[in-house]
């Protein structure tokens, strides 16, 4: 099966879950991005067709809404949390840190496909600001310095594991 | 019911907005983003009148903002005519070179900002008409994109658009010609996609594109049989609808013809 | 079973973050594997947030009244031993109490709680967050009953109306007012909401009343329903938020198990469902007519009111939006009455308020006042005052809506009109107290940039003004102000306030005019002086080291990142100009306040 057909036949079988109705978009949409990491073309076509909704509504949507990405992001995503509280803590030296060290801004990935980098308003845990998240690992009190060591830690990782 | 515009008073029904009844009356309210054909979008924002109601003053936008009876409203007191000016000024930044834009300027005597420069290229000021018009038809192949500071007017992962049937009716309502269309050799090109064109029956000019032709014949099925004038230029159909009056026809099938 | 005890332990976003989940999961582990009596087996209950999210993760023990902060699951056994087997207090796990001087057993006697008052945070932390028993043991759904049973939705409405609530949103809308409209709304369908699209980048009250305590909300939703003649509703929920989704979507299915949702509820023929709606991450979704195009399935740009959804909301039907707090309001004003909560608060301002207490402030988390407390008093009293003993500068609420109080307002009892005669609002929650090594400038300018991301750009008011203030506010931060800029921000904000379609646009430039309002002076030293008093704007910052002030400890140096900061131990050190990135690191670091700012 070709990839562009897998990831029709797969997203229909996410959009079934559903019944085809306008309202359901956004919730469909948010379960073939978790799926993928991403929104593929193929899948917003296969939903557009689903819901009987134009193809140009669901883009409008796929680009309105945050949860949502149009490239596959990195194994690694860094959220940086500038949230008010992490913000006057620092958070912006957090993120120049990481711009520098991996050469990349928010919202863009690596080219090693290893690392994405975002900037999140508010994580709810302003105790420990600044925060970052990495996957699902919390990261507080941070400093530059101490950022810098973190991701050192999931690059090096990354060398041994290969 | 009625309504007070600037200290003189107006007829007005129910739910009928501020700005019908000031047109109506030919009282001077600027828009942008308003059009007879559509219901009040509300995104230009330059229709804001201030409005006495109820013991409260507020300011609204005219276009969506129903009549109450005994309403007082003020098209150009200093709070709403300094706004006026720097959203006025605003536009200028967007769409400097929009002749609609350099007449609202020039009537209400608006400096352009020295300390703001305008963006380059960028004349679409976003106000959804074209978007309105695409979705009225049932063509659906163009769509607001993107939010905030970067959204614009575009269609699916814009590429050229399947939906699109190169009408150009997006183009024809927007109000600073900020949507590309361009016609030659018998081709027309808009949303990057070139269509081939169509002559009028009676006079052979072009005129539209066989999509477009194809789509309006869909849309009327068989509820009008098949009207010839649809083979014909805006401008011959109009001729031809003269001539049929001249004939004695009846006022309500000029109508009909016309409308459709 | 007098001995029985239940061990509390906080797993809130901000305690999760700690870890306390793994010591949930210790402690099970830990209990199961020792051979107790039936009668010493605790029960171990996974609660919404304590509060103090600074000392977390937080355990707490009842019935003996113990709160132990930074545990660690080293801790466990220790825990175990001890206060669960034995009837001791460890000491070392206890709070130390600055105001009180004191370790202090229980969290009731904290400085932190004693001006607190709990109405909507009343069950987080004291009840297991997934748990529908628990609920109902604290008295959950005695509102519900009681409206079914014994009051027509009038009533209801009435007792909502006398008791003053008001919209715990932001704006502040009488809510007893805006359910008559969607009562006296012609329609057979009507709909209530839960707004939990809390997008202020600063604020997690809903988030944690959502994820603690999940039945309040649905249970004042369900009363809202049967009070205007709606058999539906929807939560509209951060998606970010994936506690607060999973748990309010068990309490929904335990709920109907109960026939506390669905048809006929407590044989009253009354009818209540309810949906989670997970939001696309949209700041403007916190609009009412934004987050129903939403739910539609639509992008989330708003439309003009009127109409008002509580005429024409979703899908056109009659509609009651309120937020997650307003929500758990409800439930207790039906059980104790409208002059009960009436009682309590300004005159106004009626209630609590909820606040998350974040910034440069001693005791972070999240805070219930009455309305009508002082600044001061949530500050210095409940927050024990400024970290590190740096200056207290302002306080922000309102989040991007809002504002910032100087010190001089300190004493500003705080509701709904007083912080808008500030020029800030009430907002949703969020309350960030600023010390003197944070600019206004650059304050100001970050809320513009979030706002420039999260308009929905659909007026031009909203999208383009905020887009040319931004890049004044940017000038003035990198060194390019120039004279006239402050006046130009007045004028443009002044447009964005009045002409902008929705609450978003309206309320944008207010955190860039309060800011100017009560700094003036540091948007001055930007633009004239070229010089950023707070030392944060990178381009108009130089740093030195005070040579008769340091020490040569040498912590600088270990914290510089690119190496700038030279010197022998003992000695005053040196930084480079040249390399110096300006990220402060080093003034963060140095204990003794050597390094300075140009």
């Amino acid at each position: 099966m070709s990839e562009s057909l897998k990831i029709r036949t797969e997203s229909l079988e996410i959009a079934q879950k559903y019944q085809p109705k306008r309202r359901y978009l956004l919730a469909i949409l948010q379960d073939i991005q978790k799926h993928y990491n991403y929104l593929p073309a193929e899948a917003m076509e296969t939903v557009a067709r689903y819901l009987s909704v134009p193809l140009v509504k669901v883009y409008g949507m796929a680009t309105f809404y945050k949860a949502f990405s149009l490239t596959p992001k990195g194994k690694y995503i860094i959220k940086v949390c500038d949230g008010t509280a992490c913000h006057i803590k620092g958070s912006v030296n957090l993120l120049d840190e990481v711009k520098m060290i991996l050469g990349i801004e928010p919202g863009q990935t690596t080219d090693d496909g290893l690392f994405s980098l975002e900037t999140v308003a508010c994580i709810g845990a302003c105790g420990l600001a600044p925060v970052a998240v990495i996957n699902d690992e919390y990261h507080g009190n941070l400093t530059p310095a101490s950022l810098r060591q973190i991701l050192e830690q999931y690059q090096g990782g990354m060398k041994d594991a290969k | 019911m009625q309504i007070i515009i600037n200290g003189k008073t107006y007829a007005a029904n129910p739910g009928e907005k501020i700005l019908d009844v000031a047109r109506r009356n030919r009282v001077e309210i600027p828009t942008l983003c308003h059009s007879e054909a559509l219901p009040g979008l509300a995104s230009c924002r330059l229709c804001m009148v201030e409005v006495h109601e109820g013991g409260r003053t507020q300011e609204v936008a005219a276009c969506t903002y129903p009549v109450t009876d005994g309403m007082e409203v003020v098209t150009d007191s200093e709070m709403i005519t300094a706004k006026r000016k720097i959203l006025l000024a605003l536009y200028n930044l967007i769409a400097p070179d929009s002749e609609r834009i350099k007449g609202l300027m020039a009537r209400y005597h608006v400096e352009p900002f020295d300390r703001l420069q305008a963006d380059a290229e960028n004349k679409c000021i976003l106000c959804g008409l074209c978007v309105k018009a695409c979705e009225e038809l049932g063509t659906n192949a163009i769509s607001t994109l993107f939010r905030g500071t970067k959204k614009k007017i575009g269609t699916a992962f814009e590429q050229p658009a399947a939906e699109c049937i190169g009408c150009g009716s997006c183009a024809s309502v927007c109000p600073t010609q900020a949507i590309e269309m361009t016609e030659a050799d018998g081709k027309r090109t808009i949303w990057d996609k070139t269509f081939e064109l169509l002559r009028c029956q009676d006079c052979g000019e072009y005129y539209t594109t066989p999509e477009a032709l194809a789509h309006v014949r869909q849309k009327l099925g068989d509820t009008v049989g098949n009207i010839e004038e649809l083979e014909l230029c805006d401008y011959c159909k109009s001729r031809r609808a003269a001539e049929k009056l001249k004939n004695g026809l009846r006022l309500n099938e000029l109508f009909d013809a016309t409308v459709k | 079973m007098q001995n029985k005890k239940t061990i509390f332990i906080c797993c809130g976003t901000g305690c999760q973050a700690n870890g306390s989940m793994k010591i949930y999961q210790a402690m099970l582990k830990a209990i199961s594997g020792l051979n107790l009596d039936v009668e010493v087996i605790p029960d171990i209950k996974k609660t919404g947030c304590h509060g103090l999210c600074q000392k977390g993760p937080l355990v707490h023990i009842a019935p003996k009244e113990i709160t132990y902060i930074h545990v660690k699951t080293a801790d466990v056994p220790e825990i175990i031993e001890r206060s669960i087997i034995k009837d001791e207090v460890i000491d070392r796990l206890l709070y130390f109490d600055k105001q009180q001087n004191a370790k202090v057993q229980s969290k009731s006697d904290w400085t932190f709680e004693k001006k607190q008052y709990r109405i909507a945070l009343r069950h987080c932390g004291g009840i297991a967050n997934d748990s529908i028993d628990d609920y109902i043991d604290k008295g959950g759904y005695q509102g519900l009953e009681k409206v079914l049973k014994t009051m027509t939705p009038e009533e209801v409405i009435d007792v909502i109306k006398k008791s003053g609530l008001r919209g715990r949103g932001g704006g502040g809308f009488p809510t007893g007012l805006k359910w008559t409209f969607a009562a006296k709304a012609q329609g057979d369908v009507k709909y209530v909401i839960c707004n939990g699209d809390e997008g202020d980048p600063g604020a997690f009250m809903d988030r944690s009343i959502m994820e603690g305590d999940p039945h309040t909300v649905l249970e004042g939703m369900a009363i809202c329903g049967y009070a205007i003649g709606a058999n539906q509703g929807f939560l509209y929920i951060r998606d970010e938020y994936g506690l607060a989704v999973e748990n309010m979507r068990k309490a929904i299915a335990d709920a109907h198990s109960k026939g506390l949702l669905g048809k006929n509820i407590c044989d009253s023929g009354f009818a209540f469902d309810a949906e989670v709606v997970r939001g696309g991450g949209a700041f403007v979704c916190g609009e009412e007519t934004s987050l129903i195009h939403s739910i539609e399935g639509s992008t989330g740009e708003p439309t003009p009111k009127p109409p008002f959804p509580a005429n024409q909301g979703l899908w056109g039907k009659p509609t009651i939006i309120n937020n997650v707090e307003t929500w758990a309001n409800v439930p207790v004003i039906i059980n104790k009455g409208a002059d009960w909560f009436a009682a309590i608060g300004s005159e106004k301002s009626k209630g609590t308020k909820v606040f998350a207490l974040v910034g440069k402030i001693n005791n972070t988390g999240l805070v219930e006042v009455p309305m009508g407390i002082k600044l001061r008093e949530i500050i210095y009293d409940i927050g024990g005052g400024v970290g590190k003993n740096r200056k207290f500068k302002a306080v922000q609420t309102g989040g991007p809506s809002g504002g910032c109080i100087p010190e001089s307002k300190l004493d500003l009892p705080i509701d709904y009109d007083s912080l808008i005669a500030e020029g800030s609002m009430m907002g949703s929650g969020g309350m960030i107290v600023i010390d003197d090594r944070t600019c206004m400038v650059e304050f100001a300018r970050y809320y513009l940039k979030f706002l420039s991301e999260e308009s929905c750009g659909k007026c031009v008011p909203c999208r383009e003004g905020i887009k040319s203030m931004l890049k004044i506010l940017t000038d003035i931060c990198e060194g390019r102000g120039q004279a006239g800029d402050i006046e130009l921000l007045e004028e443009i904000g002044a447009m964005v306030k009045a002409n902008s379609l929705c609450g978003l646009g309206k309320t944008a430039p207010n955190p860039v005019l309060s800011n100017i309002a009560n700094f003036r002076d540091e948007f001055e030293a930007h633009i004239n002086d070229k010089r950023c008093p707070a030392g944060v704007c990178k381009n108009l910052t130089k740093l030195y080291i005070d040579s008769k002030v340091c020490i040569g400890c040498g912590l600088c140096v270990k914290s510089c990142p690119v190496g700038a900061i030279s010197g022998e131990k003992k000695q005053p050190h040196v930084l480079d100009e040249e390399k110096c990135i300006k990220c402060s690191s080093c003034r963060e670091r140095c204990a003794v306040d050597a390094v300075r700012v140009r």
